[in-house]
């Protein structure tokens, strides 16, 4: 009580200089049930938790693509022919609403389910939805990216801006009222990039921008990722790795349950049985996920601008070769491997030099911080434990955002993205 | 008193393995901002350089795929027939048909199957998951209207496959070689014999004379079809990455090694 207190009187005296506070949600009344912030990024809500939302029969949805850069049909090989164009996902209200874009996260394609839950909770509440896939995705890499490097945020923000674009110019009929914008993850950074590039193209005029866990310094996040696989995992040694450990855990969870059932509940139960993981597996899991993110990432990009660094730029490829030997020297690239090698030379050779620390502020939310403490209509939704933050991001964010930035107590990384209580907040800020 | 604790440091310094050296009960660290800052809560190892994940992924890779040229044009040719054929009949008949019908037809393919299943359970000795299969089929083809609904579900028996290929693998047979059948998808040489079994015993069974009728009436054989794709939701293009191959091969041969053990 003391401790809240003494904490209370401290960021009372710390911001009392800012115009107006962040809406800060209490723990006790919040009532979200998982306290560790790895269990609840990969559990995320208990179902019983999660909002009602309708079903896919419900919704009036459909794929569609996009072929927004012709010449990759020549220059990328043949198997990649299902990225050759560019596919997202629009659901239709039948009469006239207003439009929402969802931008997914890292590596993510436009039906991640994070994506599918946002275009569910929106769609019901009367919005057409298009899904996107981030500008990191390995589809959008290949068939929208200009330079096929993705990482800076003002050029992928261009690439996205075309997307868009391009979706309206597909779905002309589409009576639209107002035009919204949100992104959770990467995608929730990309979203500020691509609403302050609205502010000049004028496209959209997007009514309202919601940032869901956005990463404040992109570099502080993808260091944060990286150092996840480093964690000291107890049960690994020489005969049994990190993957056959998990996978020895979920057989005896199966076993001790009789039968194999995968439902929404599973990660949540899993962690309530008795082979429930540790922090530190947790967190390797997680950073396991990016890694191959960072690997697809890097393979891609290498590919299409033949760098040679992953594979060689002339090697033959058709439908038939083997790929592992690329895979098993992506897999060593992480984050930050891809970023040296590959996003820090082309961005020299664009932008006549410049440091590390220089692309650091142009790619992060830094970048666009006048812009965001004048716009009334862009807010953020954020977790005190999120784990792509480092210490300070969360000040920043209060800095600039003032009243418009509401921080949760938990939900570890978008963990809590489809609790109740999140997912009326974020109706509510649409609405308003 | 302090005695008890010296035993209980010593008795710690004994169970290294039980010992709870992880920080995850040590105190939140708030930040000046409210920041929890989750990472503290970990345990990292010293040099931030143990290649466990590389390590990991890369025996992963090590599935025996002596086709495995074959079997990547097998999966591009799925792929396309995936996008171009089957995808689109499903939106057909997901289209034309009211949801209630569906997981009617659904049931009915699904009661089908417990024979296999049943047969399956009882070749590994399993009594309880026979036990239940057998009530599921009586009370499925009765109650359920010759399996048209699934009340044995409701009733806290749910289904549990089990087919030759696990059987095999129950009494030890390797799985072999990795293979993507065409439309089929994944399977190995072992899973890929079971299949011909349980088809082979499903027509000499011929459960509620299915099998005898379908013989004259491909259309049966096309709705099961479609049904089984309708029910399973992977979609090519989902692992939204240039090696799906490989981690669908990896998936497929973890998963029935789970299957397998269960």
């Amino acid at each position: 009580m003391l401790r809240s207190l003494r904490c209370a009187a401290l960021l009372g005296s710390l911001f009392l200089s800012a115009s107006a506070l962040a809406v800060d949600i209490d723990q006790a009344s919040y009532g979200y049930p998982l306290t560790n912030p790895f269990e609840a990024t990969i559990a995320t809500t208990p179902p019983d938790l999660r909002p009602k939302l309708p079903t896919d029969d419900e919704i009036n949805q459909s794929d569609y693509t996009l072929n927004m850069r012709p010449e990759r049909e020549f220059s990328l090989p043949d198997n990649f022919w299902a990225v050759k164009k560019l596919t997202y996902r629009i659901a239709k209200q039948d009469r006239a609403a207003p439009l929402i874009f969802l931008i997914a996260g890292t590596g993510a394609r436009y039906d991640s389910s994070l994506n599918e839950y946002l275009k569910k909770l929106y769609y019901q509440a009367g919005y057409h939805v298009v899904q996107l896939s981030s500008p990191t995705s390995f589809d959008f890499i290949a068939s929208a990216s200009r330079f096929a490097t993705p990482g800076i945020s003002q050029e992928d923000a261009e690439d996205m801006y075309r997307v868009m674009q391009a979706v309206r110019a597909q779905n002309a009929s589409l009576p639209v009222t107002d035009f919204y914008l949100t992104g959770y993850s990467l995608g929730a950074l990309d979203a500020a990039f691509v609403s302050k590039l609205d502010e000049t193209r004028r496209s959209f005029n997007f009514k309202k921008v919601l940032l869901l866990n956005p990463p404040v310094n992109l570099y502080t996040s993808i260091t944060n990722l990286d150092k996840l696989v480093q964690t000291e995992v107890k049960g690994i040694n020489n005969t049994t790795t990190f993957y056959e450990l998990v996978l020895n855990k979920l057989t005896r969870y199966f076993q001790q349950k009789g039968y194999i059932d995968l439902n929404d509940a599973l990660l949540y139960d899993f962690q309530q049985s008795k082979q429930h993981l540790t922090n530190e597996q947790m967190a390797m899991l997680i950073g396991t996920s990016f890694r191959f993110s960072a690997a697809d990432i890097a393979f891609t990009s290498d590919l299409i601008n033949r760098r040679g660094l992953i594979i060689p730029p002339k090697y033959p490829i058709t439908e038939g070769t083997s790929l592992t030997p690329f895979l098993k020297r992506a897999l060593q690239c992480d984050f930050d491997c891809y970023l040296t090698e590959q996003v820090i030379p082309m961005w020299r050779a664009r932008s006549d030099g410049g440091s590390l620390l220089q692309l650091v502020d142009q790619v992060s939310l830094y970048a666009l911080k006048d812009y965001l403490h004048a716009s009334p209509k862009i807010a953020v939704m954020h977790n005190a434990d999120d784990v792509i933050l480092g210490p300070g991001d969360l000040g920043f964010l209060r800095k600039t955002f003032g009243d418009r930035l509401t921080v949760y107590p938990l939900g570890g990384h978008c963990g809590n993205l489809n609790y109740r209580v999140n997912a009326d907040a974020m109706l509510e800020f649409f609405r308003g | 008193m302090a005695k008890y604790l010296l035993l209980l440091a010593a008795l710690m310094c004994a169970g290294v393995a039980n010992a709870d050296n992880s920080k995850a009960h040590e105190p939140t660290l708030l930040g000046d901002d409210g920041f929890k800052q989750p990472l503290t809560k970990l345990k990292f190892n010293p040099g931030l350089d143990q290649r466990e994940f590389e390590r990991s992924s890369l025996t992963a890779l090590n599935v025996y795929d002596p086709l495995e040229s074959w079997n990547r044009r097998v999966y591009h040719f799925n792929y396309r027939f995936d996008q171009w054929v089957f995808l689109p009949v499903v939106n057909g008949y997901t289209y034309v048909t009211p949801s209630f019908l569906r997981t009617g037809v659904s049931n009915f393919f699904n009661n089908l199957g417990d024979v296999p299943n049943l047969l399956n359970s009882l070749l590994q000795l399993k009594g309880h998951r026979s036990l239940e299969t057998t009530g599921r089929l009586l009370l499925n083809t009765t109650v359920g209207i010759a399996g048209l609904w699934d009340p044995a579900t409701a009733m806290g028996l749910p289904r549990q496959s089990e087919d030759f290929g696990q059987t095999l693998g129950f009494y030890g047979v390797p799985g072999g070689a990795y293979v993507v059948l065409p439309i089929f998808g994944p399977s190995n040489l072992r899973d890929t014999a079971g299949l011909l079994v349980d088809y082979t015993a499903e027509s000499q069974i011929n459960f509620l004379n299915v099998s005898e009728v379908s013989s004259n009436h491909p259309e049966i054989w096309a709705l099961r079809a479609v049904d089984k794709r309708y029910q399973t939701s992977f979609r090519y293009g989902q692992m939204n990455s240039p090696f799906e191959y490989e981690k669908v091969r990896y998936i497929y041969t973890e998963s029935r090694k789970l299957q397998i053990a269960e």
